[in-house]
């Protein structure tokens, strides 16, 4: 109605500290709110993306118990697998700790064929390009055994190129001199799935074996775990029980899951993440409700007198009623696509914020209308109550409270 | 000559705790078409409840009140807002403007429940505001105008939907005497000229000796009209 649109954009500018409080309020909330539940998401996508054709093997103990080199022979022989690498964990840093990236070392020959539809192969040695990448890559990491190859993220960032040689400072595996380890990068991949994580470096793992027997370092070299790829007609329940079966006197007992279970295990080691986000989304709505309704009961309790004024111009209740509801709903909606709007924005910039803790993150449009639909009920349930306190209000009352 | 407020039987109390406080007592009262009253008598003698019931804005507890030809105690209160934009002009002691708006846009603000486009609420404004002398001031806010100048703008919202009974309630309580003698002119010059029934509450005796007839209140009761109708 055209008389709204005026007394709205009026009464909200004419308290423009109010207004621009609550709006910022909003904006905020919902930038929040959707980055929350992009989180939850992303990492639920994460989870449901990973390859069910492929199996985790660890120790049935713990992630922190290695299992023994000699199991891989083993799990190869089982009916129905196609391929295995060791995939140990490094857990080292470049320069300083504060941006730490994922090193894993694992088995070259056969690594980049088994994550083929993970990520490709993007640059080779001497700026090799396109189809003939992988082989030059592979061939190089055949020959060097301090052979590296990395995302293009973590290659941005620290500004790393093929035929560099990095330095990377061990924490769990420190050699006797406690000097950094070095890493000759022959190849950039890039990532096939959104949630394969671009800053990520991955070596031979023979380089790490050797040198660490060589100082005397370890006693018994063995791996966090194994990734098993599977044959396509391959049953990943029968095969992981046979996985297990095969170990089941030790001397390590072994968990085999898919990759999705085993990342969904992994998120779970974090706590119930979806629950704890939610509830933080949950406080998140309630606290801009509260706000709201706090600016809106506060408006109406200023717009008493001038209810009075319109309903004896001849405004029905309803009319009156609709005015504050309205200035409810212009202050969320204005503060809720802002929200929205920066979320959407902003998801390149939080992606590259949070790296490797949450690969993918992506802000999916199920979550912004969701967002749109938060906005719209917290400017309705805001609202409501004031205005229907003053269209219920009498006119005569009203007026009382003006003079 | 038509009546334009026939009031019979009128009562109208208000509670206050346990106290009961009767403000209209059996009150019979009218008004004719083009008649100028003045009505008087002391704070809580129901003057002002007698505006309220006549607007439309309250109810009496107890009998009859028919204003411009419809019975108002049949109408809901739905049907009574509309009723009010088409019949009533009210002018109110503190002006009540909207303080957010200026003076053309309070003056349109009535003319937004009529069919009437935007130009030509826009036109008709104007020529209310030119009708109280205040053409130079449209796009004044009204912390921006005198107290004299506001209660004129405050009648030319009263008037802008061109109706037929205008209710003052103590229009010049809060002006100094030249402004209250200007605007009493005003009210006077729209009863005369424009044929406007005028009903105003008052303390002020000038107002008085301005109106047609003149009725006294007390606790609720008529106790003494003055004055011969129009």
């Amino acid at each position: 109605m055209r008389s709204s649109r005026v007394l709205v954009r009026k009464h909200l500018l004419q308290h423009w500290v109010r207004s621009g409080l609550t709006v910022a309020a909003i904006t905020l909330a919902m930038f929040l709110l959707c980055s929350v539940i992009s989180i939850v998401t992303t990492l639920d996508r994460a989870v449901n993306s990973e390859a069910t054709q492929r199996l985790v093997v660890q120790s049935a103990v713990s992630l922190f118990v290695n299992l023994p080199l000699g199991y891989q022979e083993k799990i190869v022989a089982v009916p129905g697998v196609e391929d295995v690498t060791v995939f140990q964990w490094f857990g080292g840093y470049f320069k300083e700790d504060e941006q730490p990236f994922a090193q894993f070392a694992v088995d070259h020959e056969n690594f980049l064929h088994m994550y083929a539809k993970d990520m490709r192969v993007a640059e080779g040695p001497r700026g090799v390009t396109g189809d003939s990448a992988l082989e030059a890559v592979q061939a190089a990491m055949n020959a060097d055994r301090r052979a590296a190859i990395i995302g293009p993220d973590l290659a941005r960032e620290n500004n790393w190129k093929v035929g560099d040689t990095v330095p990377i400072i061990a924490k769990i595996f420190t050699k006797q001199d406690r000097s950094a380890w070095e890493f000759d990068i022959v190849g950039i991949y890039e990532p096939l799935k959104s949630n394969f994580d671009p800053r990520q470096m991955f070596f031979r793992f023979d380089y790490l074996r050797e040198t660490l027997e060589a100082e005397g370092m370890v006693d018994d070299m063995g791996t966090g775990v194994y990734m098993v790829n599977l044959e396509a007609t391959a049953d990943p329940g029968l095969v992981s029980q046979a996985i297990d079966g095969l170990f089941e006197n030790g001397p390590q007992r072994t968990k085999t899951a898919t990759e999705a279970v085993f990342q969904s295990f992994f998120i779970a080691m974090l706590g119930n993440v979806p629950a704890f986000m939610g509830a933080i989304g949950g406080a998140i709505v309630f606290a801009v409700l509260f706000s709201v309704v706090n600016t809106m009961l506060m408006a109406g309790r200023q717009r008493r007198g001038e209810a009075g004024i319109l309903k004896a111009l001849g405004f029905s209740n309803a009319c009156v009623a609709r005015l504050l509801l309205y200035e409810s709903l212009v202050l969320c909606l204005t503060g809720g696509a802002l929200g929205i709007g920066i979320a959407a924005l902003f998801e390149e910039p939080v992606r590259w914020a949070v790296g490797g803790a949450l690969p993918g993150y992506t802000v999916e449009p199920s979550t912004l209308l969701l967002a749109v639909g938060v906005t719209l009920v917290v400017g309705v349930v805001a609202g409501i109550g004031p205005a229907l306190g003053l269209g219920r209000l009498q006119p005569a009352d009203a007026l009382r409270s003006e003079a | 000559m038509n009546a334009m407020i026939e009031m019979q039987g009128v009562s109208k109390r208000y509670s206050r705790g346990n106290e009961t406080l009767t403000v209209l007592d059996s009150l019979d009262f009218q008004v004719d078409a083009g008649d100028f009253v003045a009505l008087m008598g002391p704070s809580g003698s129901g003057k002002s409840t007698i505006l309220n019931i006549a607007g439309g804005l309250d109810r009496p507890d107890s009998g009859r009140v028919s204003v411009a030809g419809s019975d108002l105690g049949a109408m809901s209160s739905s049907a009574l807002a509309p009723w009010r934009s088409v019949h009533i002009g009210f002018v109110f002691q503190s002006f009540n403007l909207m303080p957010v708006l200026t003076a053309l846009e309070n003056v349109m603000l009535p003319l937004l429940l009529t069919p009437l486009r935007s130009s030509e609420r826009k036109k008709q404004a104007e020529f209310a505001l030119d009708v109280v002398g205040l053409s130079d001031r449209m796009t004044h806010r009204p912390k921006q105008l005198s107290g004299g100048q506001e209660q004129r703008v405050a009648i030319a919202r009263a008037i802008a939907t061109d109706p037929d009974l205008i209710l003052a309630d103590e229009p010049t309580g809060d002006l100094d005497r030249e402004s209250a003698t200007s605007v009493m002119e005003l009210l006077q010059r729209l009863n005369k000229e424009m044929g406007k029934t005028l009903v105003v509450v008052t303390h002020d005796p000038m107002v008085g000796e301005l109106a047609q007839r003149t009725a006294h209140l007390d606790k609720g009761l008529l106790v003494d009209v003055t004055g011969e109708g129009p």
